[in-house]
């Protein structure tokens, strides 16, 4: 089950490399996510993965680690070729995924979930004893005070990334890979992370660390890479180089190529959100937007920018009407919709294009046409029954206005790329004819063509008079395509930009722990 | 005060389980129904000479509640007080019924058993703690446990209506049969004593033989289609009414009423009905009243004498029900 | 014939064959029984034989189609046999004559007002499924599960756990007629059998024309995302229960009337037959994929081939394992089908972004 069945490595030694991907190409569906990446990852040392989302760090990952099978391309651990067909391959040659989205089981004790899978036994049954004796050492060089037989469920997220961690050195890990390991850590969790990373670097393993926290990455890192657009761009040693360098590679291409013109007229305010609060769906009693205040007018393109976790998705889904709103009020052109439902929104002009289209925005099991449709449907009766002909019409001119390429309304939604999906869901929105258009992260994981694409939708879409709201954590997205930025952080606008007189720097410092505030709870916050 | 409350609401409840139980045992006798609300402060008499559990297939069958509504008329009419269940054929359930009337002290079981082998565990595990059982309707494979094992005739019963049924059929023709449910020994009896009637006919011809699993929604369907597939059939005999009324219904359906003659077996109200209106030709009775009140009759002479005068296995007669004397019918009995 | 050859065109079309083979595969298997049962038995293809088969088809095609909106929400609902015997008590007892004890009166209800009465409890029946199912958050096959017993229970309560026999009513009390539903004809052709007609036309209506159907298929296929494409799910999912228990109420009236007897046994296991011909139909259990055609076909391909069955003589347990496999072989043609869809469509997908190229890996940064 675990590394002992390999060759114990007195062979590998601190600097040599132990984790090779040659060549590593994967396709989804239409979406190359990588392409043709070469990378390496040396014994006892940590190798920093930069890029901006749908870059492709989360597929390299999911590949070292068995998790998913490489369309083209070759892995080497320890020297020898491998092909995971499993995770649990991998981890039997010593190659460890601590996920972005933890993987415990709620219900099962802290002790249970470290050894779930090959539980210890004595006489057929599971050796509770030792396993416990086991947990608490762990933990203890994990110097986490937590009590290994409360369930994982009633731990604090950072605790439960604890859990990960002392689950992944009892595998006897010797590639670890740590997918956004800090992104639900406080301060000082942070730095008990990085006493770990430490020690288990100078005991010989190999350490990929991913994080959307630049400077925390760079501070921990001793090799340096970047991957954009599905391929390796850039890479360096963590000492050569600098945060200016990695958002540099980062973001790439010459931004204007990306961007439209923007600078519509600015109109009367049409969405006014007054004091809102929404509770965290995830750990209710958490709020996730703290008595947010923001207007958009009539042609401005808005962008709320924020880290992970800094409530822009609980922010758009409840002015969406997806979640409650706990406290304040929303306005639609001085309407108030706060306890409206989510047609009765849509019926007023506000609509939102969700952060996960597979999830949220499309029917896999219903055709380009009728997905598009979907929340306009009502718009072509004739007495009660569907008029086929003004749908078909209606359809058609959307997919020629969002460039959606397809061979047809009826093609499944499925043989899209996911450029081409993401237009689809756009324009399902935009048949509704909004008012107010809500778009969360609307150029996740697509094709740089189509982000062009979708950018330059949402300035003409501006330039009709609509209000634009959108959440990005892409820098450039956030001051190339809006005509304000919203910093985030911890629920509550922090600060405001205009995006033409600021730089990538001051907005990245904004949005961060270390130099933002931490707002009292009592207080109103920071409001721009 | 909630703890209170909930006696109340559990003492309501018993109490509305017991005038259920009332009134059903009143539905199944010839008493009036007025005395069937009494029949309560009866049962609860302390003169009562101690409980009998009545235990039978599900209710839902008019026979097998008729059997159970019988025995707990005729216990209570000698003074016992009486609990009636159901088993719904689940020998699992049966075994718990029995561990429930053992705790509960019964002086004697009534049992219309749920399986000739799978009853023999708990019929054992009632007599160990001393308690006779008298079985009804179904034997077991076992013999010397149980007080007395009364079972209805059922090879003769079959055999009665077999030759109604071939007098009917003037000795020759087509005829389909419609057999019980096959895993169910009486199916096979029954099936077995009408073929050994009809054989001797050479002219009668067994053109399809299907189960209808005792149902009559499954019998109406299987005789549509096989009148289908076999148009000259002159006469269908099932295993049981149920499955009888259902070939009466399709034979209905398909405008062939007077022409296919359809016999049954049980004696049901519903057949009776039916024999009354000219659809069915016969039924045989099974005096499962007549069983249930002798088994009573014999449980109280052991609880009170401690000795059984009749032999273990006995065997009542079935009757059979035709034209000529479906106007003496009571529920599961004859007028003489 | 055709002067000018194109060989690229061939695989495409051999291609297009194969998934209208698979397409059509219920089609298929209904045609395979029809030509083995009637090489068999030469009574099989009379017209009155499928007449018959057709009216014991029905029974199940209407509950399908029920079934069929329900799983198309990815819903399942195993109540619809207790319904039918639910409805047929309710039925006798208004026929039998309603006793109200309070008021010492026996009531006579006309027989459309029985019919009514009787949709009417199904129809609630099935409320009740979806409101558990939408406002208690039950989960469908545990909600339906209970009122499977439940419903059960009610009817042998009623009935006290006798059977309603001799439900044609009586002239003098004017509420004859009930047979009709199971016996009558129109045109020809048995009621039963146009009610059959007239519930899959309906439905198809219903979730082909209506933006109710949009909405189910959405609802199915992903509810996060219908729902926030503004559709009221919870209001789809309670109407779709509600519909289904209507369908189990009529086909509790279809048999009490043809066997002019209600008992309170009827329709068990019949939420079984009904989900098979939606299975066999192409419905996914998944929700959001399967078509009204493919729900009868499905009805038809397990009626005629138990009728074939029955006529052709096949021991009582043969047919029980040739039904059983049926469902299987016909849920495993729908998989190979579905998987075949998916490579399609990911090779089209790929063929689109094949002419992409990779970033140049020497691309000037930006300037920091």
């Amino acid at each position: 089950m675990t590394a002992a069945t390999t060759s114990q490595a007195p062979v590998w030694t601190a600097g040599d490399v132990v984790l090779v991907a040659e060549d590593v190409s994967k396709v989804y569906g239409g979406t190359h996510a990588l392409r043709g990446v070469d990378f390496s990852a040396r014994a006892g040392a940590v190798t920093a993965v930069f890029g901006e989302n749908g870059a492709g760090k989360s597929t390299l990952m999911k590949i070292l680690a068995g998790v998913e099978r490489p369309t083209t391309g070759s892995l080497h651990v320890f020297g020898e070729e491998v092909a995971f067909a499993s995770p649990v391959e991998a981890v039997e040659r010593g190659v460890v995924i601590i996920h972005q989205e933890l993987n415990l089981c709620p219900n099962l004790s802290v002790t249970d979930n470290v050894f779930l899978g090959r539980e210890l036994r004595r006489r057929g049954a599971v050796d509770e004893g030792a396993e416990r004796t086991a947990a608490i050492a762990l933990l203890e060089r994990l110097e986490e005070r937590i009590d290994p037989s409360a369930p994982v469920g009633d731990l604090r997220l950072g605790q439960q990334q604890v859990v990960e961690i002392a689950r992944a050195i009892s595998l006897e890990a010797r590639v670890l890979i740590m997918d956004e390991p800090t992104s639900a850590l406080s301060n000082a969790e942070v730095e008990v992370l990085f006493r770990v990373i430490r020690e288990l670097t100078s005991a010989g393993v190999a350490i990929v660390y991913i994080s959307h926290h630049l400077e925390e990455a760079l501070e921990i890192a001793d090799d340096v890479v970047v991957l954009r657009d599905g391929a390796l761009v850039a890479e360096a040693k963590a000492a050569d180089v600098d945060l200016a360098w990695v958002v540099a590679n980062m973001v790439g291409r010459n931004p204007d190529d990306l961007y439209p013109e923007l600078g519509a007229e600015k109109g009367e305010v049409l969405l006014e959100v007054r004091g809102v609060s929404v509770a965290d769906p995830a750990n209710p009693g958490r709020l996730a937007v703290a008595d947010l205040d923001l207007t958009v007018h009539a042609g401005e393109i808005v962008c709320l920018y924020g880290l992970m976790g800094a409530g822009r998705t609980e922010l758009l889904e409840a002015l969406a009407g997806r979640l409650p709103v706990s406290a304040g009020a929303v306005l639609v052109d001085g309407e108030d919709l706060t306890t409206a439902t989510i047609g009765q929104r849509i019926d007023r002009g506000l609509a939102l294009v969700p952060e996960d289209r597979q999830r949220d925005g499309l029917v896999q099991t219903m055709t380009v046409g009728d997905n598009m449709s979907l929340a306009s449907i009502r718009s072509y009766l004739r007495g009660a029954f569907v008029s086929n002909p003004a749908e078909a019409k209606a359809v058609k001119r959307t997919i020629s206005d969002v460039t959606v390429k397809t061979s047809g309304p009826g093609a499944p939604i499925g043989s899209l790329s996911g450029g081409n999906q993401q237009k689809v869901v756009i324009g399902k929105i935009l048949l509704t004819e909004p008012r107010v258009l809500l778009l969360d992260e609307p150029t996740r994981g697509i094709d740089v063509g189509a982000k062009a694409d979708i950018f330059t939708l949402m300035a003409a879409q501006a330039r009709a008079g609509l209000a634009v709201l959108f959440a990005t954590s892409e820098l450039g997205e956030a001051l190339n395509a809006s005509d304000r930025v919203l910093v985030l952080h911890r629920g509550r606008v922090v600060r405001e930009f205009d995006p033409r007189t600021t730089s990538k720097e001051d907005l990245m410092a904004a949005s961060d722990d270390a130099a933002s505030p931490e707002p009292a709870d009592d207080t109103d916050g920071a409001s721009a | 005060m909630s703890r209170s409350t909930t006696a109340r609401m559990a003492a309501l409840l018993t109490a509305g389980v017991l005038a259920l139980a009332a009134c059903s045992s009143g539905g199944g006798t010839d008493k009036p129904a007025a005395d069937s609300t009494t029949a309560a402060a009866t049962t609860a008499a302390p003169e009562a000479g101690g409980l009998i559990a009545v235990i039978t297939p599900s209710h839902d069958n008019p026979f097998f509640k008729a059997e159970a509504d019988a025995a707990v008329a005729k216990a209570e009419e000698l003074g016992y007080k009486t609990t009636s269940a159901s088993h719904d054929d689940d020998p699992n359930k049966q075994s718990e019924l029995i561990d429930s009337a053992i705790t509960a002290g019964a002086k004697a079981i009534i049992l219309d058993n749920a399986g000739a082998d799978a009853s023999i565990g708990p019929v054992q595990k009632a007599v160990d703690a001393g308690i006779p059982v008298f079985l009804i309707d179904r034997e077991i494979n076992q013999t010397g446990l149980a007080t007395a094992q009364i079972v209805a005739n059922n090879s003769q019963g079959a055999a009665l209506v077999a030759e109604e049924f071939v007098k009917a059929m003037a000795s020759a023709g087509n005829y389909v049969e419609l057999t019980g449910k096959e895993s169910d020994t009486n199916a096979g009896v029954r099936s077995q004593a009408y073929a050994s009637v009809i054989s001797q006919y050479p002219d009668l011809k067994l053109v399809a033989q299907e189960t209808a699993n005792w149902d009559q929604q499954e019998a109406f369907t299987k005789t549509e289609t096989i009148l289908q597939s076999n148009p000259g059939v002159k006469g269908i005999i099932a295993g049981n009414d149920t499955m009888a009324l259902g070939a009466v219904a399709a034979v209905e359906a398909a405008g062939l009423t007077g022409k296919v003659i359809v016999a049954g077996f049980d004696g049901s109200p519903d057949a009776v009905a039916a024999i009354k209106a000219g659809t069915l030709l016969a039924t045989g009775l099974q005096p499962a009243v007549q069983i249930a009140q002798l088994a009573v009759e014999q449980a109280d002479e052991v609880i009170t004498k401690g000795k059984a005068s009749q032999e273990e296995k006995q065997s009542i007669d079935c009757v059979l029900i035709n034209k000529d004397n479906a106007d003496k019918y009571t529920l599961f009995g004859l007028t003489e | 014939m055709n002067p000018v050859p194109q060989p690229a065109e061939r695989p495409a079309w051999s291609l297009r064959l194969g998934d209208a083979l698979l397409e059509l595969r219920a089609f298929i298997a209904l045609a395979v029984i029809v030509v083995i049962f009637a090489s068999l038995s030469d009574t099989f293809l009379t017209g009155s034989n499928m007449i018959t088969m057709t009216r014991h088809v029905a029974v199940n095609a209407i509950l399908a189609l029920g079934m069929l909106l329900v799983i198309l929400t990815g819903g399942i609902d195993l109540s619809v046999g207790s319904i039918v015997g639910l409805s047929g008590i309710v039925a006798g007892v208004l026929l039998q004559g309603w006793e109200i004890p309070s008021f010492n009166v026996i009531l006579y209800p006309q027989v459309w007002a029985v019919v009514v009465v009787s949709l009417v409890v199904g129809t609630v029946v099935g409320a009740i499924n979806g409101v558990l199912i939408t406002r208690f958050k039950v989960a469908p096959f545990i909600a339906t599960l209970g009122m499977l017993y439940v419903a059960r229970g009610t009817a042998l309560l009623i009935s006290n756990g006798a059977t309603f026999p001799r439900l044609g009513g009586a002239p003098e009390l004017g509420n004859t007629g009930f047979r009709w539903l199971g016996t009558g004809r129109v045109i020809g052709v048995p009621v039963s059998i146009w009610i059959m007609v007239v519930f899959a036309v309906a439905i198809w209506v219903l979730i082909r024309k209506m933006p109710f159907g949009r909405w189910l298929y959405a609802t199915g296929g992903n509810e996060r995302a219908a729902s926030l494409s503004g559709v009221p799910v919870r209001t789809v999912t309670l109407r779709v229960y509600m519909i289904s228990g209507l369908c189990a109420a009529m086909v509790g009236l279809i048999i009490a009337s043809e066997l002019t007897s209600a008992a309170p046994q009827t329709g068990e296991t019949f939420e079984l037959n009904a989900i098979a011909a939606v299975v066999i139909g192409g419905a996914s259990l998944a929700g959001g994929r399967g078509t009204v055609r493919g729900a009868l076909v499905g009805a038809f391909v397990i009626g005629f081939l138990s009728d074939g069955l029955v006529m052709v003589g096949v021991s009582t347990f043969w047919q029980v394992v040739i039904k059983g496999a049926v469902i299987v072989l016909a849920v495993m043609l729908d998989q190979g089908q579905q998987r075949l869809k998916r490579s399609r469509a990911a090779a089209a997908a790929a063929a689109t972004v094949r002419h992409d190229g990779p970033p140049s890996r020497t691309s000037t940064p930006v300037a920091a």
